[in-house]
């Protein structure tokens, strides 16, 4: 992790020439951010990891759903975004009824950001919690290590959807819930991995 | 009603009315995301001027036949509350606020990359609390935070500010009492600060060349003070908290930092 700077929309990132990551946009040559967020460049890729927003779907993320209506072939499925998704009965072998919590990858998504779902698992009992999508990153943390210490740390089984809604059932999940709540209090800051893992073993013990 | 004998002098001394220099606004002050239903808003307080905007979206347009696929539709809706001016205001929107709504839309419009969006609206709600001339300027510089706020991706923030004529001198900022000056010219003015260029503009009154070219001048030194406070406003949230974290753990940093 290089240097955090926080940037404003239309702010200088990089005069030089680099690839663009994401929330980045090019103007006579330079690169700007495009919304309020946290600078990561390095040699050859300029980025903006954003504070706030919404989620729009990408080709192979994992999300989690909820069934808002069924057609004659498959299921209109919310996923925290501003579009609806659907996904077909080919990938799912029971009858689901409205209100039906599943996780599923993104097979495709068209030129207007409606998502194609598929590999639909499907949830019995357990609870939807929900969070901002910009901070998914950290609860995941660097190669899932946020989630892992979440993990042993209450006793949950847990997924983590990238549109921001997460799903936990058994152990602990309002020691989750407070545990999440100050992820995102602190999502810019570093070294919260630990802070997490410490703040876990603290209420256990108590 | 004003008596002709009597001739008030907006600018003595290089000093107006309430005391300030003749490039002077008044005291800005902005605060982001105060409401929680929200998905983006700020609170703002200009002089006397009070205002609260909030944005909702992107999200469906309803109903269907006002989507368009290739864009968002940027609503912007300006309202001036009952008790925000001496007399009761009719809370019916006016002529006035329909046409401020419009013109301050098309001007974040033009920030928005509405592009990204098909078939949404972005909502954008502007309540005017308390009013002393340039509100609209106040709105706009309000909504653009409200906007950063939720998240939305944009070219830039917009600043805004009046400028103007009272008394025969080029004033930055006028409130009330300059804006009711005989001879008041009022030119609200926003612009994209990072390219300068101007993105509402409005005149009302009669200026010479010479009069425009320093009355633009001023504006947009204006603008670029406002847009400082609007960054300032933006980043402040999380420096601060930053700090904090930082004195809380400054041992432990260099340990967790190594394992990452």
């Amino acid at each position: 992790m290089s240097e955090k700077k926080i940037v404003v929309p239309g702010e200088l990132i990089t005069g030089e020439r680099k690839r663009l990551g994401s929330h980045v946009f090019v103007e006579n040559g330079k690169v700007y951010s495009d919304s309020l967020g946290l600078v990561y460049t390095d040699k050859d890729v300029a980025s903006v990891v954003p504070l706030h927003g919404k989620y729009i779907p990408r080709r192979s993320d994992l999300v989690i759903g909820v069934i808002v209506s069924e057609t004659y072939s498959g299921y209109i499925v919310d996923i925290n975004s501003i579009y609806r998704s659907y996904v077909s009965k080919e990938y799912i072998r029971e009858n689901l009824s409205r209100g039906a919590i599943i996780s599923a990858k993104v097979r495709d998504v068209n030129e207007i950001n409606e998502a194609e779902l598929e590999d639909v698992r499907v949830f019995y009992g357990g609870e939807l919690l929900s969070t901002s999508p910009v901070k998914i990153p950290r609860i995941i943390g660097k190669n899932g290590s946020m989630l892992n210490e979440l993990k042993s740390g209450t006793a949950c089984s847990i997924v983590v959807g990238r549109n921001g809604w997460i799903w936990a059932k058994g152990g602990n999940v309002s020691l989750l819930v407070e545990a999440i709540e100050l992820i995102e209090r602190e999502a810019h800051l570093s070294n919260l991995t630990n802070k997490v893992g410490e703040f876990l073993r603290k209420k256990v013990s108590k | 009603m004003a008596k002709k004998e009597e001739k008030i002098e907006y600018v003595k001394n290089g000093k107006r009315l309430d005391g300030r220099k003749v490039d002077e606004s008044r005291s800005l002050k902005i605060e982001a995301g105060i409401l929680n239903r929200a998905d983006g808003s700020a609170y703002l307080e200009w002089g006397q001027n009070k205002v609260i905007a909030a944005v909702y979206g992107p999200r469906e347009a309803l109903p269907k036949h006002i989507q368009n696929p290739y864009k968002a539709l940027v609503n912007y809706q300006y309202r001036m509350a009952t008790f925000s001016v001496p007399d009761r205001k009719n809370p019916r929107p006016a002529r006035r606020e329909i046409e401020i709504s419009k013109v301050c839309g098309e001007a974040l419009e033009k920030v928005i990359f509405v592009e990204k969006f098909p078939n949404t609206t972005i909502d954008i709600f502007v309540e005017i609390l308390d009013s002393n001339a340039g509100t609209r300027v106040a709105g706009l510089t309000a909504a653009s935070i409200a906007l950063a706020d939720a998240g939305i991706p944009m070219r830039d923030l917009v600043a805004a500010i009046g400028v103007g004529k009272a008394g025969g001198e080029i004033i930055l900022d006028l409130n009330k009492e300059e804006e009711d000056a005989p001879d008041a010219v009022d030119i609200p003015l926003a612009i994209m600060p990072r390219t300068e260029e101007i993105v509402l503009l409005q005149m009302d009154g009669l200026l010479t060349k010479e009069e425009w070219k320093k009355a633009l001048k001023l504006g947009l030194k204006g603008c670029r003070q406002v847009y400082e406070i609007q960054r300032a406003t933006l980043r402040k949230q999380y420096e601060a908290a930053e700090k904090e974290a930082k004195v809380g753990e400054k041992g432990e940093r260099e340990k967790g930092e190594k394992v990452k």
